[in-house]
């Protein structure tokens, strides 16, 4: 058992303390943060005029509509950026604009056909969004004020329809899952146990293939069992994961919280549902499992690290056809198809937890292919074990089935 | 504290690696496993270390066979070098000494030991690949010994070294032995073999073609080597039935005979046509017995 630890801690330890490692977590979580800056980051590099919207930016405001000037009065009330230049011709406001930067915002039409064109240097989205907001809600009272309607029926007008979705589920299926609501998050994290499952089951069989070729394997076996260090390997390079991933979480919460409360709010509150992130999270656990053995095997069976790549080529393809029936299966979760496909061990990660986000199967199924899935790992982590422990002194080419049926050969007595 | 190889046998699918090897090595014994590449000694050294399971026949050391609960007793240097080439000299055999049961401090202390005695003090925080061969084989050697095995078994230990260091390993080598250690190692450098072995294996094809100790396998060889000295051409003696080779150096003619017989028949032909400054009988070298056993294919 202390060989288990030294291997899973050296394993852990070099990894952590390498420089890609320390590399792709940081370039991975500046982009998450990135990401949810995303409105921001293009304000703050869109021009020098627009750092914020407001402030003392003027906008010249030319209303030519049939209010007579009082919806640019409307304007001006709402927010002092705007200033009332309807006396003045087009022309005359262009030349101030070109000398100092403002915007001109022109009004035509009628209130039943109002248009507004807002013109200058770049705006920018969140200038434009805003403007056409306050130009709107300017209207709006002008309109009203004009038909002689009082504010609160002006409010009743305006009041907006609360609007949401339901979905009635299947017959036998949790009822309390909605179909959309955790739509997106499935699909992140269908997305997430792919790329996991992809990125450490190479990472996993370049490991093992680059202590193979470099022929420290054999001393390392002649201490230890292959079957410890193989185990020792796996679960280390998960757990170095599993701090990559925690960086990660960070990340997402960091890049919430600076774009403000109101993102942070819906993320944790709306977007995330506890009990999909567990199944997620024993997904990931299982299907490392299953994926990680058998890339450990893989690594085992090649004798360079340059064959990894081709090597691992069928594993990774698996994972791949597990990702795209899961793309497909988000939108029909119900189909007898993925119900029966869901049960196969390499697609049960992707595909059971998509059908439990979505609501279409039953508790007792649940536990049923889960069952089915720890079973599996279980049943592929003694094969690997058993090919990894004649693999590891096997040198040769490369060749899939002639490799395990060799490796079987030679962890067996009668070989 | 004996290692004890009986009626060993390894088949790998149709082909026969070793042949029924029957062999003990007592404790504090140096022995040699000799054979031309692909003879079957790594093979039998992974049967003995438990990493392949004989097909029949055992490998016991102590009594019975070894398997992870006593690796950290012993060492292994393998034919095919192998360690860690981004991890530093530090780290690597920290590691691997850790794997053997050994605590951080002690392995420092031993570590610094032999870097010294290797006269590479400086390499301790260097990485592996910036190390030269020769130095790298050191290292090698280091983390098969660094945890005072009982057992240590060296495969090819000197293969790749220049005199200089493959003296300097030699003489740890025998240092190793005087604490007690007990020593297999192969080599197909014969004059190694010759310098450090008491007892020896010759292997061929998996099978034992000569076993035994060295004094007695080389007195019993029925093989002579004949050396002489002559101020006339001896090239006429090649045709003596049971001349076996005859080669001519700048120094002196070395005849390799069947038996001390035909080394008298050769005087007597060769002491009448003329006087000789040197006459010579000796027992054949390793080397030799190799090569006529082998059949021509040492490395040396």
């Amino acid at each position: 058992m202390s060989n288990f630890w030294t291997t899973f801690s050296h394993t852990v330890v070099k990894r952590i303390k390498s420089r890609s490692f320390a590399i792709s977590t940081a370039i991975m979580a500046v982009l998450i943060i990135g990401i949810f800056n995303i409105p921001t980051l293009i304000d703050t590099f869109s021009g020098d005029d627009s750092e914020d919207a407001g402030g003392d930016r003027i906008i010249y405001v030319l209303d030519e509509t049939e209010f007579n000037g009082a919806l640019a009065e409307e304007l001006e009330q709402i927010n002092p950026i705007y200033e009332n230049r309807s006396g003045d011709t087009i022309e005359t406001l262009q030349e101030i604009e070109e000398e100092s930067s403002t915007y001109i915002l022109q009004l035509s039409g009628s209130a039943a056909s109002a248009e507004a064109v807002l013109s200058g240097e770049d705006p920018g989205m969140a200038l434009t969004s805003q403007v056409q907001e306050e130009v709107e809600a300017a209207k709006m009272s002008t309109a009203a004020g004009q038909l002689g309607l009082s504010d609160q029926e002006v409010n009743e007008l305006a009041a907006p329809v609360t609007f949401s979705t339901e979905i009635t589920a299947e017959a036998g299926a949790e009822p309390e899952e909605a179909f959309s609501s955790s739509y997106w998050m499935v699909y992140g994290l269908v997305f997430a146990i792919y790329l996991i499952v992809i990125t450490f089951g190479s990472m996993i069989a370049t490991e093992v293939a680059t202590e193979k070729s470099s022929r420290v394997m054999e001393l390392i076996v002649s201490s230890i069992s292959p079957v410890t260090q193989m185990f020792g390997k796996l679960l280390g390079i998960g757990a170095a994961g599993a701090l990559n991933l925690l960086i990660l979480v960070a990340a997402v919460a960091v890049g919430a919280f600076m774009s403000g409360e109101e993102v942070f709010n819906f993320i944790f509150t709306e977007v995330i549902e506890v009990s999909l992130i567990l199944y997620a999270l024993l997904f990931i656990f299982l299907g490392y499992f299953v994926y990680g053995g058998m890339a450990a095997m893989v690594g085992a069976l090649v004798s360079r690290a340059e064959e990894v790549n081709q090597a691992i080529q069928p594993l990774i393809f698996l994972a791949m056809i597990a990702f795209f029936l899961s793309i497909v299966a988000l939108n029909a979760p119900e189909l007898t198809v993925f119900r029966v496909l869901s049960y196969i061990p390499f697609f049960t990660p992707q595909l059971l937890f998509l059908r439990i986000g979505m609501g279409t199967v039953p508790v007792w199924e649940i536990w049923v292919i889960i069952s089915i899935l720890i079973v599996s790992a279980v049943l592929i982590n003694l094969l690997a074990a058993r090919v990894y422990k004649g693999g590891v002194l096997m040198y040769g080419k490369f060749s899939f089935k002639n490799g395990i049926k060799q490796a079987l050969r030679l962890s067996k007595k009668e070989a | 504290m004996t290692l004890e190889l009986e009626n060993l046998h390894k088949k790998f699918g149709e082909h026969t690696a070793v042949k029924g090897i029957n062999l003990s090595v007592k404790e504090g014994q140096m022995f040699g496993m000799l054979g031309s590449n692909g003879a079957g000694k790594t093979t039998t050294f992974r049967m003995i270390l438990g990493l392949l399971d004989p097909t029949s026949g055992s490998a016991a050391w102590n009594g019975a066979r070894i398997d992870y609960s006593r690796t950290h007793l012993i060492g292994y240097l393998p034919e095919e070098r192998g360690l860690y080439p981004k991890l530093t000299v530090k780290d690597q055999l920290i590691y691997l000494m850790k794997l053997n049961k050994m605590k951080k401090p002690d392995i420092i202390v031993e570590l610094r030991k032999w870097l010294e005695r290797f006269q590479i003090e400086s390499y301790e925080n260097k990485k592996v690949e910036e190390l030269s061969k020769g130095n790298q084989q050191k290292i090698q050697f280091m983390a098969a010994v660094l945890h005072k095995p009982e057992l240590l078994i060296l495969d090819e230990p000197f293969s790749g070294l220049d005199p200089v260091n493959s003296d300097m390993l030699k003489k740890a080598v025998l240092d190793l032995q005087k604490q007690g250690t007990t020593i297999v190692f192969s080599s197909h450098q014969m004059r190694n073999v010759e310098e450090l072995c008491d007892d020896l294996i010759m292997l061929k094809h998996g099978e034992a073609l000569l076993q035994g100790n060295l004094k007695d396998i080389k007195r019993s060889y029925g093989m002579k080597s004949v050396k002489i000295k002559a101020d006339f051409d001896l090239q006429f003696l090649e045709n003596i039935p049971g001349v076996l080779d005859l080669h001519n150096s700048k120094v002196e003619t070395d005849i390799k005979v069947e038996s001390e017989e035909i080394a008298e028949v050769i005087f007597r032909e060769a002491a009448e046509k003329g006087f000789l400054r040197k006459f010579e009988v000796e027992e054949p070298s390793l080397h030799d017995i190799f090569i006529d056993q082998a059949g021509g294919e040492s490395n040396e």
